[in-house]
C-alpha cells in the first residue's frame, strides 16, 4: 500500500539545502585535447577549477498523523551531512570520490551519483522517498535528478 | 559631489590553503580541510568599488566598459578556471586565503589605474571579495 498512497491525502515534497565547496576538472579520458577544450571549455583545465555547490533534497509523502512529519528532519540533516558533506566538501573530485575514477565529474553526473547515494537510506518505512536531488554549480546553472525513469 | 559605484565580477577557480613557512602538521591544525594537498574551490564573487564626480554629460561616474575592460585583463582572464596556489604567479610560493587574494586584487588593479584612467577620473576606493556566502574580505587602504 506504500506505494499508491503516495497520490492520495496529503502528498508533498519537503526539501533541505546544504552546501559544500570544492574542486574538479571536466575532461574526458576519452577525447583528445582539443575536443576536451570544445566540449568543456575553460573547464578541462587540468589543473583544476572549483565552486562553491548547493544541494537541494526532495522528499515526498504524507505527512505522519501523529507527528505532522513526512520524515524526522534530524534523520535527513545525518544523511546528507554522512552521505553527500563528508564525501565531497573540500575535494578534488576526480581524485577523491571513487564514483569519477572512470567519470566526468559534471554537475549531471554529480546529481546521479548523490542520488545514488542516498536513495536507500531517506525512510526505512517506506513513508518518504526520494523525490529529486537538485545541484547548483553556480548562479545560473543547476540540475535535477529524478532518478530512473 | 562624490558618489560611490560597485560593480561586481564572478570567477570560478581552485585554491589550497597552505602557509609555506609552517610544517604540514601546523598547516593541518591551522586551515583544516582547506589544507586538502588536492585542493578545492569556489565561486568567487569580486566587488570593486570606484569613487568619483558624475559626469554632467554622460551621468555617470566610471565609463563601466574601460572598468570592465580592466577588471577583465587585470582579474579575471588570469583567474577563471585556474588554480589559483600553481597558476597565478603571486600565489606559487604564497597562500590563496580571502585576504591574500583580495590584496592581490586590490595590487593588480592600482598598479596600473592611473594608467587606465585619466588624472582627476574615478579612484579606486574599495575591493571585497565573497569566496562563499559567510566569507567575505574587504580592503580599503
Amino acid at each position: 500500500m506504500g506505494v499508491s498512497s503516495h497520490n492520495i491525502f496529503n502528498h508533498m515534497i519537503i526539501s533541505k539545502k546544504v552546501e559544500f565547496s570544492a574542486s574538479h576538472i571536466c575532461r574526458s579520458p576519452q577525447l583528445s585535447d582539443e575536443e576536451n577544450l570544445r566540449v568543456y571549455g575553460l573547464a578541462a583545465n587540468p589543473n583544476s577549477h572549483g565552486h562553491n555547490y548547493i544541494v537541494e533534497v526532495a522528499i515526498e509523502g504524507d505527512p505522519d498523523p501523529i507527528t505532522g512529519m513526512i520524515l524526522d528532519l534530524k534523520h535527513l540533516k545525518d544523511i546528507l551531512e554522512d552521505r553527500i558533506l563528508k564525501v565531497y566538501d573540500h575535494r578534488l573530485l576526480n581524485v577523491e570520490v571513487d564514483s569519477f575514477a572512470d567519470k566526468v565529474p559534471t554537475v549531471e553526473n554529480m546529481a546521479i551519483d548523490m542520488w545514488n547515494r542516498i536513495e536507500a537510506h531517506i525512510d526505512a518505512t517506506g513513508r518518504a522517498r526520494l523525490f529529486s536531488v537538485r545541484v547548483h554549480e553556480t548562479n545560473e546553472l543547476f540540475v535535477e535528478y529524478r532518478g530512473k525513469a | 559631489m562624490t558618489v560611490h559605484l560597485s560593480r561586481r565580477y564572478v570567477f570560478f577557480a581552485a585554491h589550497r590553503l597552505h602557509a609555506p613557512t609552517l610544517s604540514d602538521a601546523e598547516n593541518q591544525a591551522l586551515y583544516g580541510k582547506c589544507n586538502n594537498p588536492n585542493g578545492h574551490g569556489h565561486n568567487y564573487e569580486v566587488e570593486v568599488t570606484v569613487g568619483g564626480q558624475v559626469n554632467p554629460v554622460t551621468g555617470r561616474a566610471v565609463d563601466l566598459h574601460l572598468l570592465d575592460e580592466l577588471c577583465e585583463r587585470q582579474i579575471l582572464a588570469p583567474f577563471r578556471y585556474r588554480n589559483l596556489n600553481t597558476e597565478v604567479e603571486e600565489f606559487r610560493h604564497g597562500n590563496p586565503t580571502t585576504e591574500n587574494l583580495a590584496t592581490v586584487v586590490d595590487v593588480r588593479l592600482r598598479s596600473v589605474w592611473l594608467n587606465w584612467f585619466p588624472a582627476g577620473g574615478p579612484k579606486l576606493e574599495k575591493i571585497r571579495i565573497w569566496e562563499t556566502d559567510r566569507n567575505i574580505c574587504e580592503v580599503c587602504p
